[in-house]
């Protein structure tokens, strides 16, 4: 009978059965979820970039924005947050938001994502919001184009099948001189054919949602200012939450419509996500914490990415020591091996 | 619990079993998904192009210059036999002409405005390290030349930025594929047992 090679500890590791590590990555995902904590969400210049160029749009009849729903189901974790996110801020700051889609699929997700913000604000559309619906991809380079000229001609209709030409929140908006941003959300590369047509020939302002695969092919977009911002993932998604809760939905006697960016404030705040409320810990120089509760709820949709980075962030962590763990067995593996070759 | 949770929980847990190994439950929710796609797409697209940019302008607006675009298109169709498969050529030389439309404004968004943004000023380690990173990466790829001596070492520093730009892509990959289990765990904490509020 062949005599059983003993292993060592570092080969036993090499040799773990994947399975193993599949639980031990669902279990620091489960824990955190279950059992959510408050981490500090920072947040970068490309996100903030886009939240500055929406804000600046605030109460303006003359400016709208553009969202292209270009994903199906699949990428809705990361997508899907970003996209009730921004449209919280327009209806909190009353932005004109309009919304459009090339994807069978994503006809529903458009409908999902304006029926989740909208929850809680007095918001019609046709008036403060509009629905362009799917359009068939084949008609998006000339839907693209024609927008350049007139909205009205380009799409006539929305998903209701009304002629949008009649409706109030086409007033004051013809071209892309008035719906001045396009924010393409996507898990593919769709983003360039934004950025070919309407920035190159028209001059539109593009900014991207895309899911954390898609990043580093979209970074040099974004570094030659050919994007405005880009929200990069769960990531990007959290850090919006947070800027629309600093910003856009906070509520005192100074600013009863929220109140403006300022990098300033944002330093010194952070948004609990614990806190069933939205609730303010702001730092002063000593570094002491004053908890500021507001009356309004923080509804899990509204914080769903920042919970979801916590989860990310143990998810991480773990990863980060399996690779650790692996390189450093397989080295002491090769180095045993070499010696005992002599 | 809703019914709707309860069948997409299921089907979550069908293609998680994969992980397991190859298994029957997986094999029947990656066909379902396939068959669902179609069958969801074929009905909305006959609803939203068929009958508003066919059917509509030329049987009830009697827009008839739109039947030759329409015979066209319906070229694709012959792909399926084998004597006139030739014929859904036709319909894809006008797609290649639309690619054709593309090159100009692809050259000025994917090289030329590039190419600017990299001949900046070198005043501080952004621009300096974009300018090694460029020139060496280049030289890698320019292989007219063997790849020793001190040209070899040049390209080495290009192999190095280049590894260090797909150890980002995979970090960043990564995130997406946690972020996507993420989401499917808060459904099934969330939505379907409730656990979450």
């Amino acid at each position: 009978m062949e005599k059983k090679k003993k292993m060592t500890t570092w080969n036993r590791m090499q040799h773990l059965d994947r399975r193993y590590i599949y639980i031990v990555v669902a279990v620091a995902i489960i824990i955190p979820l279950l059992i959510p904590f408050n981490t500090p969400t920072y947040v970068t210049e490309p996100t903030a970039n886009i939240y500055k160029k929406i804000d600046s749009f605030a109460d303006r009849e003359d400016k709208a924005i553009l969202m292209s729903f270009n994903h199906d189901a699949s990428t809705m974790p990361e997508l899907f947050p970003m996209e009730v996110s921004i449209l919280r801020h327009c209806f909190e700051r009353n932005v004109k938001v309009f919304t459009l889609c090339f994807l069978p699929q994503a006809a529903p997700l458009v409908d999902y994502a304006i029926n989740t913000a909208k929850e809680g604000y007095d918001v019609t559309s046709g008036v403060d919001y509009l629905n362009f619906g799917y359009r068939p991809y084949a008609l998006q380079l000339p839907i693209i184009l024609g927008m350049g000229e007139d909205i009205s001609e380009a799409l006539e209709t929305d998903s209701e099948g009304r002629k949008i030409d009649n409706l109030k929140i086409m007033e004051n908006i013809r071209n892309y001189d008035d719906m001045n941003l396009v924010i393409d959300f996507s898990g593919s590369a769709s983003i360039q054919t934004w950025i070919i047509y309407a920035r190159a020939k028209f001059g539109a302002n593009i900014a991207a949602g895309i899911t954390a695969v898609m990043v580093a092919d979209n970074y040099p977009y974004l570094q030659t200012g050919q994007l405005v911002g880009m929200l990069r993932g769960l990531k990007g998604a959290a850090e919006y939450e947070k800027l629309v809760d600093v910003f856009a939905a906070y509520k005192d006697e100074e600013y009863p419509n929220g109140r403006p960016y300022s990098q300033e404030i944002l330093k010194e705040i952070n948004v609990p996500i614990t806190a069933k409320n939205v609730t303010y810990d702001i730092t002063d120089d000593e570094g002491n914490v004053e908890r500021v509760v507001t009356d309004r709820e923080l509804q899990y949709d509204f914080k769903k990415a920042r919970i979801g980075m916590n989860a990310q962030s143990v998810a991480h962590i773990m990863i980060i020591f399996f690779i650790l763990v692996g390189n450093i067995g397989y080295f002491i593996t090769r180095k045993n091996k070499q010696n005992k070759l002599g | 619990m809703t019914l709707n949770n309860f069948v997409a929980a299921f089907l979550t847990l069908c293609i998680f079993s994969f992980l397991y190994k190859e298994n029957p439950f997986y094999r029947f929710g990656e066909h379902l998904l396939v068959g669902v796609s179609m069958g969801y797409a074929i009905p909305l697209i006959f609803d939203t192009v068929f009958i508003p940019y066919v059917y509509r302008p030329i049987f009830l607006d009697h827009n008839y210059i739109i039947i030759i675009p329409s015979i066209l298109g319906f070229l694709y169709v012959f792909r399926y036999t084998k004597n006139l498969s030739w014929l859904a050529r036709y319909p894809i030389v006008f797609g290649m002409g639309i690619v054709g439309m593309s090159v100009p404004m692809s050259m000025h968004s994917q090289v030329l405005v590039q190419m600017r943004t990299a001949m900046l000023p070198l005043d501080n380690i952004n621009t300096i390290l974009i300018f090694i990173g460029t020139v060496t990466i280049l030289l890698y790829f320019y292989f007219s030349k063997a790849h020793k001596g001190l040209y070899g070492k040049i390209t080495n520093i290009g192999v190095w930025f280049m590894m260090i730009g797909f150890g980002a892509s995979f970090g960043y990959t990564v995130m997406a594929r946690i972020s996507l289990l993420i989401g499917r765990i808060q459904f099934l904490l969330g939505d379907f047992l409730g656990l979450i509020q």
